[in-house]
């Protein structure tokens, strides 16, 4: 190797380590640049609202910017000569590489060349790379760390949100929340009772459509409420075009004027009548002597919790006295019809001198007592729906009451198709299909059938009866479903009423649809201390009571009260006068108002008529409804009343 | 002989001309070094300093150790060109015949001791121009060449003493270097009243010939240069020009003038002739900034805020030499 190609080669050394010096550089460069990005990005999102891709830019920033400036700082591959210049000034070699370099490629240099080269390559020779290129962390490796560790420190730090954004973010969020719940609801009585006529179909499924819009679109209150009620007008002309049908409006006009109520068939009825009846077994006495008994077991139970030592002699006198009371009472029961055989082994166990197992019996009579007393309740509501219950085929059409007219139709057709029908039956059958002729009126085309079917039947053609028939029970049931639709459509006009109350009030949807909060007092209770799931609504099934009566909870036995002390009250708990507020106790301002006096109390919750009207409010200012000079104070006193 | 054994005789020839000058010189260090730099690269110097300190006694003991003739004029205010160039005067030839006859002026030496030059006036002075520069003089319509290796030693006082003129530019940027001769200092004070207060008197030998200093003088100028080394000195030059895209701001606040093309040439040529005093064959930065000064500070002209300023040339020099960087390249790597 001849001597400038020694020198050659040794700048080629210093040169590729020169360069990943550079890179490791401009690596630590860019974590600093990175960390100042990220520290930057965090601050600005610790105090303003700033979407969460900003936090995850502010994490991941010193990466790429590492990278970059790993690549930035090695990209530039060094010329040899311009390395042989930095060597010389590092080296303080008097720039004997750099002219050997130059003078060296010049193959007429003569004496000069190898003067200058061999001069070049001795002060060469001795060179060590790793003192003249160290690999050492630059000084921002430093500032990289600390800034780093300062912007992990401020990802501990809360954020700042002012109230307003809050405000908006809940609001945003309710309304998705409202409209996920609006879409499923849709969806689900779509799929439980799919409609019949198409626009019906169109109409929910466009409220469903609104629904997922609300889910998946960031929309402003009044946005979401003007998309409402768009929507909800035009259910409500659908529903008005509906309306027109003449038929359906006699029949819906029908059922509301005779109250008539055909969700359950007069059979089933008639089943659940005879299952409790033969449940209580004979007549259990009016409702006032029940309590009577009841509230006299009560004291004879509370008199068996307090009885005294069994082996004293006033114990003796007490037992021979409730022994006495509680053989009157089970004669009483007797008389009345109610037979608890719990009282009879009450008085057994007095007899032996056993108070725990008397305390026991008289306890479960009660429970067996409370359980009748509600069966005789259900009793008495199934006997006044029966009532209620058409008895024929036009008293069922002159109810309203279509599903049981409809049965009432399928047994004549039965009846005619059997062939041990009497003359008499035939005869009381087109008695009662013409006395249904008239209340038919009301229901389409029914009317017609039942005439013709009357006439066939008084001519003798009983499959001419039988198919007429089947025409006024087909015509019954496309009316029930057309009725069906009418009122799936009211179900939806309700559901988005009810969403545009949730979204106006900003409470969220589940407030007015958790079990237990329907103001129809429907479903299990989902108050404090149950098992109810909250977050999942009401579904309509197990509507009936449940029975927990022979269940023993001794955990929600009394315990008495808890001592709390002289009733200090915690300072944090204390009241205190903030600024601006009216102090405790003080009056209302008021203002008179000229109208209509309303006395009396209401029977409305404040919160709830608040509710109803600053919705009623929102839907008006989005539907532009308020002038627009009005619609800052509206919208003011409504955001007043809410604080 | 090959340029290793040339270069090594450069170093001795050097050493001893500086060993003799120092028999009779004390200390002015860089006066001798920057005389013998001139010398070597076939330059003019100017010495200024005030009366008294050795520059008149520098040139006679260069010239003595020199192995070259020697003459030394006075300049005086009634000095004339004449005086200097010589002249033509009526001779009688043999036949009787009278013919003019130029008589040689004492410039016809290898070495000219100039002494107190400003004290001429300038039109004196400008009959040092085209020798200078040429190496000729043209007297009576006819050029006569100068010998070689012709130097110009010229020692002047400072100019704001009383009967002086100053030197015309021209001249001064025909002076390879300007030399300020200070005052000694007190050891060295000692020594030269020791030597000079008693009977004993240096013999200053003759230690390198005419031929000799000529070769020496070609092996100065095939010292090898490299490209950015040769860069740096133009933009030292460049940043001197006043009001230019190149000039640095202190050149710019205070120069009339810059310097010439002379002064890179002086700057390269004198860090040919250090390079090799030092050993080594190439020229460095170093050597150029160390030149910088008395190559270049004579070659700047003041504007009227430097000398009210009271600002010297060579401060600008030194501020110039900060501002412009030695090598951008070598930094960015």
């Amino acid at each position: 190797m001849s001597e400038l190609q020694a020198i050659e080669s040794a700048l080629g050394k210093a040169a590729a380590r020169r360069r990943w010096a550079r890179a490791l550089r401009g690596l630590w460069y860019g974590v600093l640049v990175g960390a100042v990005l990220s520290l930057l990005l965090l601050g600005a999102w610790h105090l303003l609202p700033l979407p969460y891709w900003t936090l995850a830019c502010a994490i991941i920033a010193p990466f790429p910017c590492a990278v970059t400036g790993l690549i930035i700082g090695g990209w530039r591959k060094p010329v040899l000569n311009e390395v042989a210049r930095w060597v010389d000034l590092r080296q303080h070699l008097q720039e004997r590489l750099s002219t050997a370099l130059e003078v060296g490629s010049d193959k007429d240099g003569g004496n000069w060349r190898d003067l200058v080269v061999t001069d070049a390559a001795q002060h060469i020779k001795g060179m060590d790379l790793r003192r003249l290129v160290p690999f050492h962390l630059p000084k921002a490796t430093r500032w990289a760390l600390v800034i780093l560790a300062l912007g992990a420190g401020l990802g501990f730090v809360p954020e700042y949100r002012s109230k307003s954004y809050l405000q908006k973010k809940a609001e945003q969020q309710n309304i998705k929340d409202v409209g996920r719940q609006l879409a499923e609801l849709t969806r689900r009585n779509l799929e439980k009772r799919p409609p019949v006529l198409e626009p019906t179909q169109k109409a929910l499924e466009s409220v469903a459509e609104i629904g997922d819009r609300l889910t998946i679109k960031a929309m402003t209150r009044s946005e979401a409420l003007k998309d409402l009620a768009n929507v909800a007008e035009k259910l409500k002309d659908d529903i008005k075009e509906m309306g027109k049908d003449p038929g359906l409006k006699k029949m819906e006009q029908t059922a509301r004027a005779s109250g008539g109520n055909d969700s359950q068939s007069a059979g089933g009825l008639q089943k659940q009548l005879d299952a409790l009846q033969k449940q209580l077994g004979s007549p259990v006495g009016n409702p006032e002597a029940r309590d009577k008994l009841k509230k006299e077991l009560e004291k004879l139970t509370e008199a068996a919790k307090g009885m005294a030592d069994k082996n004293s002699p006033a114990s003796e006198a007490e037992r021979q006295k409730m022994s006495e009371a509680l053989s009157a009472l089970s004669k009483e029961m007797q008389d009345m019809g109610i037979q608890l055989p719990q009282i009879d082994e009450a008085i057994a166990a007095l007899a032996a001198n056993q108070p725990d197992l008397v305390l026991k019996d008289l306890k479960s009579s009660l429970v067996d007592l409370e359980k009748v007393r509600d069966m005789a309740k259900q009793l008495q509501q199934l006997q006044a729906q029966m009532e209620k219950m058409g008895k024929d085929l036009a008293e069922q059409l002159k109810n309203g009451q279509p599903e049981a007219a409809q049965m009432t139709l399928q047994k004549m057709i039965s009846q005619l198709k059997s062939s041990n029908l009497s003359n008499e039956q035939l005869q009381k059958m087109v008695a009662d299909v013409s006395k249904a002729i008239d209340p038919a009126s009301n229901y389409g085309k029914v009317a017609d059938h039942l005439q013709k079917a009357a006439a066939q039947m008084k001519g003798g053609d009983k499959a001419g009866a039988g198919q007429s028939l089947a025409a006024a029970a087909k015509e019954l049931g496309d009316l029930m479903e057309q009725v069906g639709d009418a009122q799936a459509m009211l179900a939806s006009l309700d559901t988005l009423n009810q969403a545009a109350m949730a979204i106006g009030s900003g409470q969220g949807w589940s407030r007015g649809n958790r079990p237990g909060f329907s103001p129809k007092g429907k479903g299990p209770g989902g108050g404090v201390g149950t098992w109810g799931d909250d977050s999942k609504e009401w579904d309509g099934m197990y509507n009936d009571h449940w029975d927990n009566s022979g269940f023993e909870r001794p955990d929600e036995d009394p315990r008495g009260h808890s001592d709390r002390g002289e009733g200090e009250l915690n300072d944090a708990l204390r009241p205190t006068k903030v600024k601006g507020q009216f102090k405790q106790g003080g009056p209302m301002p008021s203002i008179t108002l000229k109208g209509v006096s309303i006395k009396g109390q209401s029977k409305v919750e404040y919160e709830e008529a608040a509710t109803a009207a600053q919705s009623d409010a929102q839907s008006a200012l989005s539907q532009e409804k308020v002038p627009r000079a009005y619609q800052g104070a509206v919208r003011d006193y409504f955001d007043d009343q809410k604080k | 002989m090959n340029t290793e054994d040339q270069i090594q005789q450069f170093r001795q020839a050097h050493a001893a001309v500086r060993a003799e000058i120092g028999k009779v010189m004390v200390g002015q260090d860089t006066v001798v070094e920057g005389t013998l730099v001139a010398l070597f690269a076939g330059g003019h110097v100017l010495l200024e300093g005030v009366p008294g300190l050795g520059k008149t006694l520098l040139v006679r003991t260069l010239g003595e150790a020199l192995d070259l003739s020697f003459s030394r004029i006075q300049f005086t205010p009634d000095l004339m060109p004449a005086d200097i160039l010589g002249t033509n005067i009526v001779m009688e030839v043999p036949g009787g015949r009278r013919e003019f006859q130029f008589q040689r002026g004492p410039i016809f030496a290898h070495l000219v001791l100039a002494d107190e030059i400003n004290r001429a006036t300038p039109k004196t002075q400008s009959a040092l121009l085209e020798a200078m520069q040429e190496h000729q003089v043209t007297a009576g319509g006819e050029i006569r060449k100068l010998v070689e290796p012709f130097f110009v030693m010229a020692t002047q006082n400072p100019i704001d003493q009383e009967g002086t003129y100053p030197l015309p530019e021209a001249q001064l940027d025909r002076f390879f270097f300007k030399i300020i001769v200070g005052y000694p200092t007190a050891d060295e004070l000692t020594e030269v009243l020791s030597r000079t207060t008693t009977g004993a008197g240096a013999k200053v030998e003759r230690v390198l010939t005419r031929e000799a200093l000529l070769d020496l003088m070609k092996l100065v100028r095939e010292v090898p240069v490299a490209s950015h080394v040769k860069d740096y000195a133009v933009r030292l030059v460049l940043a001197t020009h006043p009001k230019t895209e190149t000039a640095s701001p202190i050149a710019s606040q205070y120069l009339r003038f810059g310097s010439s093309p002379r002064g890179g040439q002086t700057l390269l040529l004198a860090g040919k002739v250090r390079a090799l005093t030092d050993g080594r064959f190439n020229v460095s930065f170093d050597d150029i900034q160390a030149v910088a000064a008395t190559a270049l500070r004579h070659r700047l002209i003041l504007n009227f805020e430097a000398e009210a300023e009271g600002v010297t040339t060579d401060h600008i020099i030194g501020q110039i030499l900060k501002d412009v960087p030695r090598d951008v390249q070598a930094v960015s790597v």
